[in-house]
């Protein structure tokens, strides 16, 4: 046993100095750290758009400026709504208390959101009341003595005049042609004083309120025409301000077919709100707890996040496991080695070393979740917080550990047979080639798995072996039947034995030839050796 | 290479520091006498034969090895050497036939008193000189501490010191090669078996590895080492033993290696011989026009090998030139070296195998 131990120790310590395993442990938290910071960070980061306007019309110039102008003091009504919640003397606690097995599944923000475009009143009163100022003064006695002060967002779309010398009011086409290298970015403007890029141009023809469409066959080819608005920019990734301006005409030209048939515009815009409350129910919940909480989502998709991280974690270790056999085989270490241990106890360390470098490293990732969780306590790790009680008390946890163990000792036991008749690295990937074919499977059903956790797709992948590990990983929070879940691990379980038994009796022989690999005929005939 | 202090026998003594872990205590230990009487068998083979499928890569061989001999296993490439050796360390089992190692019958059992040096070198890259040595010590047996101690020393003595807590994969080709042997012998085996150790090393290194084999020996360790380099067996074998495509040819002293050679004299002589044939003691008489390679080709000279019986005196061939006014430009009786005689008992089998 003491041989064993020192194999083992020895992987570890050589692993553990190698780059690879540093970057593996502090990527995670990081990646966690990243996830809490970035939309923040994303916020700050999308640009400026700069964009001009033209409307030779003079019809819907005004309508734009003003219904851009609104989405932005919508934004800023948003932030500010976020802002009284994080730092309320009042509505701290309540936050804090958020039940995420009540919480509906959809989130807060986006509660918001629905709100807000519901109630447009709401946003019309915060303008009317001419905006932000007055409603941080009306906010200040409510807020905490430590609150910071708030920060408007910024406007992500600035109108700016032509560049100097090109006339509004010539042809559409020859407005084009002069507005074309600012559109390529090759040269640029000054506005305020500074040097901007333009993002886009919007260009509106005299005629346009000629080519507004109706329903009906001829719509269909209007567009080819660019008889309607054009929109001029590079940047086809960034949609935003299209589809704004779009929504603000197109509301604008229906407010002008609703006056043009006498309807009463309220009227119209109040039925445009109402909706019927949407419950999702799951049958399987505990009696008058049935509503689909966010929990519930959480614990559906929280699966597809172990299943990766299982799959990644078995694949790197395994790949260790097949490089340092193949290292001490193309250096004839082996042959010392040998001649000190048998290959059974050679075997049995390095299984265990490269095990506690892949539970360290996912201990590590473990821990440093609850470390940040636990540090961060902040309004939005709060949500957090929750979702790892979420995985503390379902069976999530448990089961990586039994998974994790298992499919690295199955896996394990692959590679190192692998490892042990090949003398290169090169061949090696030959022959992990049809390994590969075989691991990738999970990856690609791991997105379809929880949609049925218990149908056909998900049971029949369940009952072989290889992939027993990450199907049932992904069930895992879906309750699948007692059947699968004992039956399998079974039947795991004797897979395993059965191939680490077979590539013991591999590695045996294999770890001392040279030469060409084995053909699979040979490789039998070993294992009856 | 910078060879540092090479080896010292004086230092053998000097390293005892009280603490005494084991391999200190041994150093202690008197050389024993290479007496065979009351010396027992380290190492037996019996009818061991190992095939491949339809090869026998080794060939019902059976050996000996006394305790304190230096064993030199001699044979051309594909001989069955190292196979041989792997049986012996059973790394790998034979087809047929025993092996005991100290008296037991595998070599596991007592894996603590060997040392193993294999033909084909390599250390882990990413390890130390000194780690690599102390892990090798551990597995067989030695603890943490002073395996780590004696790795120290052993690097010390044999000039590694400055690389000593280098990664392995810094050294050059003959360092990491004495680190190998160092790992091998770390903790102080009583029986050393080195499977090509000169192989890779440059002249001073050899010599190095010379005195380390007869430091070992002058401790009463047991060495067996395999080689195809006959200078350095002739020099430090007490016993050799020759095999060819797996078969036993030769097991005995190099003394008796070279009596199965017949005895000759070399001349090297413009005249006549005629006259030599003649004599009583002559049995044989080859010529030939090559220096050094006698053979039966029918040259008429001017180098000839006499074969002479074996009680005869070389003086006289010598007597005979003189009385028939033979003009030599060089008379040889010496002994054979070790290379005659392997090219004499191998010569045709290593064609062959070579052709095989």
């Amino acid at each position: 046993m003491r041989t064993v131990y020192l194999v083992a120790m020895r992987e570890f310590l050589e692993n553990a100095a190698t780059k690879g395993f540093w970057i593996g442990i502090l990527l995670f938290p990081l990646m966690i750290l990243a996830s809490l910071y970035a939309t923040r960070f994303l916020e700050k980061a999308t640009p400026t758009r700069q964009f001009v306007l033209v409307d030779q019309s003079g019809e819907l110039e005004k309508v734009i400026v003003e219904g851009l102008e609104r989405e932005h003091q919508g934004q800023v009504l948003e932030a500010l709504i976020g802002y009284s919640q994080k730092h309320s003397k009042i509505l701290q606690a309540s936050v804090a208390d958020i039940d995420l097995e009540k919480m509906p599944a959809e989130g807060i923000e986006e509660h918001v959101k629905r709100l807000l475009e519901s109630n447009p009143e709401v946003l019309d009163g915060f303008i009317a009341k001419s905006g932000l100022q007055p409603a941080l003064d009306e906010l200040k006695p409510l807020l905490k003595d430590d609150a910071p002060a708030f920060e408007e967002p910024r406007r992500r779309f600035v109108r700016v005049d032509l560049p100097a010398g090109v006339r509004a009011d010539q042809d559409v086409d020859d407005l084009v042609k002069e507005l074309r290298s600012y559109l390529k970015g090759d040269s640029s403007l000054e506005h305020e004083g500074r040097k901007v890029e333009l993002f886009a141009a919007i260009l509106i023809p005299k005629d346009v309120l000629a080519h507004v469409q109706r329903p009906g066959l001829k719509s269909l080819l209007a567009n080819l025409q660019r008889q309607g608005i054009q929109y001029w920019a590079s940047n086809l990734a960034d949609k935003d301000l299209k589809s704004s301006v779009e929504r603000v005409v197109n509301d604008e030209i229906r407010r002008r077919e609703f006056l043009g048939q006498k309807l009463d515009i309220d009227k119209v815009r109040a039925v445009q709100a109402t909706r019927v409350p949407f419950a999702s129910l799951n049958p399987k919940k505990a009696e008058g707890k049935e509503e689909v909480s966010i929990a519930d989502v959480i614990r559906q998709w929280a699966p597809v996040g172990f299943v990766y991280l299982l799959w990644i974690a078995i694949f790197t270790i395994s790949q260790m496991l097949l490089n340092n056999t193949i290292e001490e085989k193309s250096n004839r270490i082996i042959e010392v080695l040998l001649s000190s241990i048998t290959p059974g106890e050679l075997m049995m360390g390095k299984l265990a070393g490269i095990a506690a470098v892949g539970l360290t490293v996912t201990g590590s990732w473990i821990l440093s979740l609850v470390l940040i969780l636990k540090l961060r306590a902040g309004p939005e790790s709060q949500f957090a917080v929750r979702l790892f009680e979420v995985l503390q008390t379902s069976n999530l946890l448990p089961a990586f550990c039994v998974y994790f163990l298992l499919g690295y000792l199955l896996y394990a036991g692959i590679f190192l047979a692998i490892g042990s008749v090949c003398n290169t690295l090169k061949e090696a990937q030959n022959m992990m080639g049809p390994v590969m074919m075989i691991l990738i499977v999970p990856l690609f059903t791991m997105m379809f798995i929880p949609k049925d956790p218990n149908g056909t797709l998900a049971t029949v992948l369940t009952w072989i072996p290889l992939y027993t590990p990450f199907i049932m990983m992904n069930r895992a929070a879906a309750d699948p039947p007692w059947f699968d879940m004992i039956g399998s691990l079974i039947l795991l379980v004797l897979f395993t034995a059965f191939v680490l038994w077979m590539s013991g009796r591999i590695f045996r022989i294999g770890i001392l030839r040279t030469g060409q690999p084995p053909k699979l005929l040979e490789l039998l005939r070993w294992i009856k050796a | 290479m910078d060879v540092g202090p090479g080896f010292c026998k004086d230092e053998v003594e000097v390293s005892g520091d009280g603490r005494a872990p084991r391999w200190t205590e041994r150093l202690a230990v008197e050389p024993r006498e290479n007496d065979s009487s009351v010396i027992e068998t380290v190492l037996e083979l019996q009818n061991v034969t190992k095939l491949y499928g339809e090869f026998r890569a080794v060939d019902d061989v059976s050996l000996a090895i006394p305790q304190g001999s230096v064993y030199g296993f001699l044979g051309p490439n594909g001989a069955g050497k190292t196979t041989t050796i792997r049986m012996i360390l059973e790394i790998i089992k034979p087809t047929s036939g025993t092996i005991r190692v100290f008296g037991q019958p595998s070599a596991l059992l007592v894996r603590e008193r060997i040392g193993y040096l294999p033909e084909e070198k390599g250390l882990y890259k990413k390890m130390t000189a000194r780690a690599i040595i102390a892990y090798f010590a551990g597995l067989k047996g030695m603890k943490r501490a002073p395996a780590r101690k004696r790795a120290g020393e052993l690097l010390e003595r044999y000039g590694l010191k400055d690389f000593a807590d280098k990664r392995t994969e810094a050294l050059s080709k003959g360092m990491g090669q004495k680190v190998q042997v160092l790992a091998s012998i770390a903790h102080d085996p009583d029986l050393v078996i080195l499977d090509e150790p000169f192989s890779g090393l440059d002249p001073v290194n050899q010599q190095v590895m010379e005195e380390l084999i007869e430091d070992l020996k002058s401790r009463g360790r047991t060495v067996l080492f395999s080689t195809h380099i006959m200078q350095h067996a002739e020099r430090i074998c007490d016993r050799i033993l020759l095999i060819a495509r797996g078969r036993k040819l030769f097991d005995g002293t190099l003394a008796q290696a070279k009596a199965t050679m017949p005895r000759r004299v070399r001349l090297e002589t413009d005249n006549d011989i005629q006259k030599l044939r003649a004599l009583p003691e002559v049995t044989a008489v080859l010529a030939t026009d090559k220096d050094g390679s006698p053979s039966t080709d029918g040259a008429s000279g001017p180098y000839f090998e006499l074969h002479i019986r074996e009680n005869a005196d070389p003086q006289v061939i010598l007597q005979a030139c003189f009385e028939h006014g033979i003009r030599l430009r060089r008379l040889d009786h010496s002994e054979p070296s070790l290379h005659e005689v392997f090219v004499n008992m191998v010569g045709p089998e290593a064609r062959e195998v070579s052709f095989r």
